[in-house]
C-alpha cells in the first residue's frame, strides 16, 4: 500500500512536467501577450518591458528559466499583470479562501446528499422517496449562477440574514452562502447516486445473508452495505472535490470572495502567463492528490483492489 | 416430534402485470433429526418457501397460511423476534457461494458477528468457535485464513465457509438451497458427504431444495415433490423412488440419465411449465400430463393422507 502510494506519487513528477511544457506552449499560441493593448506601446517601452519579464529570450530559455524557478526556489514567477505581485502571492491570498468554502461545500454536499440519498433508498417508491428524487431533480437544474442570486434575493435583500458578498477573514455567515450554492446542484448528483447505489447493493446475496443472520436491519445498513453503497459516491467526489476547491469563477466574481477563480479569470483576460501557469500548475497537483486518495479509499474499502496493488 | 410444520402456505408476488403466484396452499411436517428433499424444477416455488420460512421473502410477496414453530407463527413474527430465530435456530445456506459472502468483509468477521450476536460470544472465544466450525467444515488451515476475504477462497471452500456460518450456533433446522448447484461435480459430492456428517454430529434437521435427484437419494430420507408451487406426492425416499405415485415424479424419474444404458434416449416431460399469473384451480400439471382425463382441468387434487402422499386423482394402477 505504501508502496503503491510511493510510485503513484513519483508518476506524478513527469505527468506535471509534460503538463508545465504543454501549457507554456499552448498559451504562447494563443494570439495576443500581456502587453499588448488596443493602443501599442512605444517600441522602446515595449522592448524594456519584454526585458523585465525576460519575453525577448528564445521560448526554450524562458521555459528553462520558469521550470528552474519553480524546482530550485519553488518560485512561480511574477504577475505579468499586477505589478510587484507574484504568483506565490496570488495563490496564498486566494487560495485559503476558496479552499475554506470548497471545503464546506464538499461537506454539505455529503452530509446532506448522503443521507437523503439513504432514506430515499431505504423508502424505496414510497412518498420520501418521491420528495427526495423531486428535490434532487428541482436542485439539479439550478446552477449555482440561478441558485446564487436567488439566495441572495432571499437571505440578504428579503430576510437581511446573511451578507450578500465579501469575505471578512472567513467568518461564518460569509461562507454560508458561497459553499451552498456551489454544492447544491452536486449534493442532488450524490443523493441520487447513493440513492441508486444502495438500492443495488441491497439487493445483493451477501445483503440477504446478513439479514438471514439475524442482524438487525441497522446493522446490515451499517456494517455491511454502506461502504459498498458508498463506492461510486467517493469516484464522483473526487474530481468534484477539486472543483469546489479550487474556486469557481462564478463564486468568486458574484459573491466578491478573492478567491482564486476571480484569478484564473483575470490572468486569461490579460494574458498573464505566469498566473494562468501557476494556477494550473495547483490545479493539476490537486487532482492527482485527490484521485489518489480516492483510490486509497477504493483500496481501504475493496480488499480486492488491495490485493492488486 | 415435529419441528416445523408449514400449514397451507400460498406466497405470491405483486407485479406490474398482476400476481404470479408462485406457492399455492402448501403443506407439510419437518419432524426433528429429518432430513427432507424439497424436489421440483425452477420455478416450482421451493426456494421460496425456504425464504418464507426465515421471513426474508422479497418486498412485494404475500404470504398467507402459517408456519409454526416451536408454537409461533414465523409469518406473523415481528422482526425482532424473528431475528432470534435467524441463524441460531433456523440457518440457511444459499445456492450461490459467489454472492452469499460479503467480498468487503474478513471470513472471521463474517462468521464471529453471529456469535457475538446470538451468544454473546466475542475476542477468543469467538475465535476458538470459528475455527472449530471451520476445521468441521474442512477448509484446511483455517487457523492462517481467517483474515481472508472471500474471493481468496474457490467456490468449494466459500461454499464450506457459508455452511460454517449456517452451523455456528448449532441450529435445529437447516435450510440448503441448492447448496452444490454452482459447484462442480467432484466438490458437490464433497459438500453433500460434509453436509451428511455434520447432520449426523449435530442432530439437526435438513430441509434440501434440489432439482437433483441423485443428491436427494443419496442423502434424505423423506422426499417432496413440488410442481406448480404445488405438492404433487410426499413419501420416503425409498418409496418415492421405488414406486413414483404421481405422473410428474414418474416424468422425473424417466428424465434420470440411464447409466446402465448409456444409448437410451433422454426423455423429457414435454410441454412448458405451468402459468402462474393467474391462482390454480385445476391440477398444475394437467397439461403436460400423458395420463390426464377430462377432469384432471376441472380439479384441484389434495393430497392423499400419509404415510404415501400424491395429488393426482387417478389410481397409481391405472398410470404409464
Amino acid at each position: 500500500m505504501l508502496n503503491y502510494t510511493l510510485r503513484r506519487l513519483m508518476a506524478v513528477i513527469p505527468t506535471i512536467l509534460i503538463l508545465i511544457v504543454f501549457c507554456f506552449f499552448l498559451m504562447r499560441l494563443a494570439p495576443g501577450g500581456p502587453f499588448t493593448s488596443e493602443r501599442p506601446l512605444p517600441p522602446a517601452v515595449m522592448k524594456n518591458v519584454l526585458e523585465r519579464y525576460g519575453l525577448d529570450e528564445p521560448l526554450y530559455v524562458q521555459l528553462w528559466t520558469y521550470l528552474k524557478n519553480i524546482i530550485l526556489h519553488f518560485d512561480f514567477g511574477p504577475s505579468f499583470s499586477q505589478k510587484d505581485r507574484t504568483v506565490n502571492d496570488l495563490i496564498a491570498q486566494g487560495f485559503p479562501v476558496t479552499l475554506t468554502y470548497g471545503f464546506f461545500s464538499a461537506l454539505f454536499v455529503l452530509a446532506l446528499g448522503v443521507p437523503l440519498g439513504v432514506i430515499a433508498a431505504l423508502r424505496h417508491n414510497s412518498f420520501w422517496d418521491y420528495v427526495m428524487t423531486g428535490l434532487a431533480i428541482f436542485s439539479q437544474i439550478f446552477p449555482n449562477f440561478v441558485l446564487a442570486p436567488i439566495m441572495v434575493l432571499l437571505f440578504t435583500l428579503s430576510w437581511g440574514l446573511l451578507p450578500g458578498g465579501g469575505w471578512n477573514g472567513g467568518q461564518w455567515p460569509y461562507v454560508i452562502m458561497p459553499a451552498v450554492a456551489l454544492g447544491t446542484s452536486y449534493m442532488a448528483s450524490v443523493a441520487r447516486l447513493t440513492r441508486g447505489s444502495l438500492l443495488e447493493t441491497l439487493s445483493a446475496g451477501y445483503i440477504r445473508t446478513a439479514r438471514a443472520k439475524g442482524l438487525p436491519e441497522r446493522t446490515v445498513l451499517i456494517r455491511h452495505a454502506l461502504k459498498p453503497a458508498l463506492l461510486p459516491v467517493i469516484s464522483y467526489m473526487g474530481p468534484v472535490f477539486v472543483y469546489m476547491i479550487t474556486g469557481s469563477v462564478f463564486i468568486d466574481i458574484f459573491f466578491s470572495t478573492g478567491g482564486i477563480g476571480q484569478n484564473f479569470i483575470d490572468a486569461a483576460y490579460t494574458r498573464d502567463y505566469a498566473v494562468i501557469l501557476g494556477l494550473a500548475i495547483l490545479y493539476s497537483v490537486l487532482t492527482f492528490a485527490l484521485l489518489l486518495i480516492v483510490d486509497l479509499i477504493y483500496a481501504w474499502i475493496d480488499p480486492k483492489i488491495r490485493s492488486g496493488l | 416430534m415435529t419441528l416445523l410444520s408449514v400449514q397451507d402456505l400460498s406466497i405470491r408476488f405483486r407485479t406490474p402485470d398482476g400476481y404470479v403466484h408462485a406457492v399455492n396452499n402448501v403443506s407439510f411436517d419437518i419432524e426433528e433429526g429429518e432430513k427432507l428433499a424439497v424436489v421440483g424444477e425452477s420455478g416450482s416455488g421451493k426456494s421460496q418457501i425456504a425464504l418464507a420460512i426465515l421471513g426474508l421473502l422479497a418486498n412485494n410477496a404475500e404470504a398467507s397460511g402459517r408456519i409454526l414453530y416451536k408454537g409461533q407463527n414465523l409469518l406473523d413474527l415481528p422482526r425482532r423476534e424473528m431475528n432470534k430465530i435467524r441463524a441460531k435456530e433456523i440457518s440457511i445456506i444459499f445456492q450461490d457461494p459467489m454472492s452469499s459472502l460479503n467480498p468487503y468483509m474478513t471470513v472471521e468477521r463474517q462468521l464471529n458477528e453471529i456469535l457475538e450476536l446470538h451468544e454473546g460470544l466475542r475476542g477468543r472465544a469467538a475465535r476458538s468457535r470459528v475455527l472449530e466450525v471451520m476445521e468441521a467444515v474442512q477448509i484446511p488451515d483455517a487457523k492462517n485464513r481467517l483474515k481472508s476475504y472471500p474471493h481468496e477462497f474457490s467456490g468449494g471452500m466459500r461454499q464450506r465457509i457459508v455452511i460454517a456460518m449456517a452451523l455456528l450456533c448449532r441450529p435445529k433446522l437447516i435450510l440448503a438451497d441448492e447448496p452444490t448447484t454452482a459447484l462442480d461435480v467432484t466438490v458437490q459430492a464433497q459438500i453433500m458427504h460434509l453436509l451428511e456428517d455434520i447432520q449426523k454430529e449435530y442432530g439437526s434437521s435438513i430441509m434440501l431444495i434440489t432439482h437433483d435427484l441423485g443428491v436427494v437419494a443419496g442423502f434424505c430420507n423423506e422426499t417432496l415433490v413440488l410442481y406448480g408451487g404445488r405438492v404433487m406426492e410426499r413419501a420416503g425416499t425409498a418409496a418415492i423412488f421405488a414406486a413414483p405415485a404421481h405422473p410428474y415424479t414418474r416424468g422425473l424419474m424417466r428424465a434420470v440419465p440411464n447409466i446402465h444404458d448409456p444409448s437410451a434416449t433422454l426423455q423429457s416431460i414435454p410441454g412448458q411449465p405451468p402459468n402462474q399469473t393467474r391462482p390454480l384451480v385445476h391440477c398444475p400439471f394437467a397439461g403436460r400430463c400423458g395420463d390426464s382425463l377430462e377432469a384432471c382441468f376441472d380439479i384441484l387434487p389434495e393430497l392423499s393422507p400419509a404415510p404415501h402422499q400424491r395429488a393426482c386423482i387417478r389410481a397409481v394402477e391405472e398410470l404409464t
